[in-house]
Order: C-alpha cells, then structure tokens, then sequence
C-alpha cells in the first residue's frame, strides 16, 4: 500500500461524510440495540450478493471466512473508535478489493445492501420514537459514507498502482525512469 | 571533471556534422548527465523521453526477435532523433536535421558511444 496519512483523510471523510462526534456517540449508544440484528444482516448481505452473477464468483470457497470479517466490522459500526486506525483498516479493505479484482462497483453498491438492511432495523427498533429514528438514520448514513470514502480512495490508489506496474513490466522502464518523465512534464 | 570531459565528447560530436543539431548523455533513468543543447530546449524532458524510449526500443527489439537494441531513430518532418546506449548505463541522444546524411552519423555516434562508454 502506499504511503498514506490516515490522520488527514479520516478528517476528510469524515468531514464529507458528516460524521459529527455526535453522530459517533450516537453509534455508540445505539449499539446495543442494533447488535442483536446484526448476523441476520450479514447473512443478508451474501444471500443477496450471491444472486448477483458477477460477484457471486468471489465468494467461491471462502464465504464462513468472508461472514466472519464482514460481522466483525459490522460490528465495529456501533463500538468505533472511528479514528485513523479505523481508516487504515478501511482502506486496506479497498486494497483487497483490488488485489482480488472486483469490479468497482460492488464497494457502493454493498454499502447501499447494508445500508437498506440498517434503515429497516432502526425503523423498527425506533418505530415509536420519530427524533431518535432520524438520528439514528443520519449517523448510520454518515458512518457508512465515510467507511465508503475511504475504500474508494484505497480502490483508486492501488487500480492506478497495478496499472503503472503493468505499464512497468510491458515497457521495461524503471520507477525511476517513469518518476523522472513524470518529473520532467510536471514542472 | 567527468562531466566536462562528457561535454567535450557532445561538443566534438555535433562539431563532426552540421547536420548534428543537439546531442545528450542521459542515465538509464532519464537524467542529463551532459547535453549541448541549443536554447529553448528543455533538458529533462529530452533525458527523459529519451531514457523512455529507449527503454521501450529495448523491450520491442526483444519481444520482436530483433536481438541486442544497438539504437532507435525517429524521423519526424521537421528531423531526427537518434539514440543509442553507451555503455550499460547511459544513452546518447542526438537531433539531426531532415536532411541529415545519417550513414556518416551513424558512424559518429557510435564512435561517440564508445567513448562516452569507456568514461562511465
């Protein structure tokens, strides 16, 4: 991966995300509640992207290990701390995205699955309380939005990153051939 | 001292024909080491294209069963660009006008790559 400040882009996301201390805290208070829905969610998740043709073949073999990890981060959605460490974990995920080849898409489009699986839980469990429900709603959104920054931006690094390393091998420059005439057309 | 010794060598070579315009030692990885150049051209840009090309020249002679690279010329409207390796880690880069007689350059800037070679 590359050098990244994850200092700087979590105060990005966050700040794009509208990811508020308060919606943080928020998080963490309706943990409790959310939790218990949680494994019904994540079972969700693969049923549904198991009947999408073009990533049902990367679930091939390693869904229990797949579960595990998304329940795990599920999880963290409503313990945090949603802090650089919490990025650094996100954008590896992006990273992995990319070394197994998945499409681009599949990043936005399963934090929207979630996303649908989260609005309905917290309709329910807040069902009588109209003010808690919007929050809770605002910072389920702002959490996720800044979760899908993050990896898109680890995505978009390491697909430019194969592509020059491609581009490296084909053509036999070196890096610091390639950094010397990007160097020389930069000025 | 190496690179005024190198500048001597560029300095001999565009002497040898009028028909030689420009000339550049540059490093595999696209740094002038020496160049005599003539104003308005910018010097990292040629090290770098010309290191860049090359290295592409290298990597098309092999995948094409061409054998060792010994040089790669483009021929533009307006003249040439000649480049060849000297030596393992340097390439002679030179700009010769459109009606440059290039048997005789060629001649010269071998000659010129083997001695830039035996100074690197």
């Amino acid at each position: 991966m590359a050098q990244i400040d994850f200092e700087t882009l979590t105060a990005h996301a966050k700040s794009f995300a509208g990811l508020t201390p308060e919606r943080e805290a928020l998080l963490v208070e309706i943990g409790p509640a959310v939790s218990p829905a949680l494994p019904g969610i994540t079972e969700a998740f693969y049923a549904t992207l198991a009947t999408i043709p073009a990533t049902a073949t990367f679930l091939e073999g390693r869904l229990d290990l797949l579960k595990q990890t998304h329940l795990r981060w599920l999880g963290g959605l409503f313990t945090g701390p949603f802090d650089a460490a919490y990025a650094k974990a996100m954008y590896r995920v992006g990273h992995v995205h990319v070394k197994v080849s998945l499409p681009v898409e599949f990043m936005a489009g399963g934090t929207a699955l979630i996303g649908d699986r989260l609005i309905a839980e917290i309709d329910k469990i807040y069902q009588d309380d109209d003010k808690l429900r919007l929050e809770a709603l605002g910072a389920i959104n702002a959490i996720l939005g800044f979760s899908l920054i993050v990896m898109q931006q680890s995505f978009q690094n390491s697909s430019l990153h194969e592509e020059l390393e491609k581009f490296l091998k084909i053509t036999g420059m070196s890096r610091n051939l390639f950094n010397n005439l990007a160097a020389a057309y930069s000025k | 001292m190496r690179a005024d010794m190198l500048t001597s060598i560029l300095q001999e070579l565009n002497g040898t024909s009028a028909d030689i315009e420009a000339s550049g030692i540059i490093s595999t990885d696209g740094l002038i080491m020496a160049a005599v150049l003539p104003q308005g051209l910018d010097e990292d840009r040629l090290g770098a294209m010309s290191a860049a090309m090359l290295s592409l020249g290298d990597r098309t002679a092999q995948e094409l069963g061409r054998g060792t690279l010994e040089q790669v010329l483009i021929k533009g409207a307006k003249g040439y660009v000649l480049m060849a390796y000297a030596g393992q880690e340097a390439v002679l880069t030179i700009l010769a006008k459109p009606n440059a007689k290039l048997g005789l350059i060629f001649l010269d800037v071998k000659r010129a790559a083997e001695n830039i070679s035996s100074l690197i």
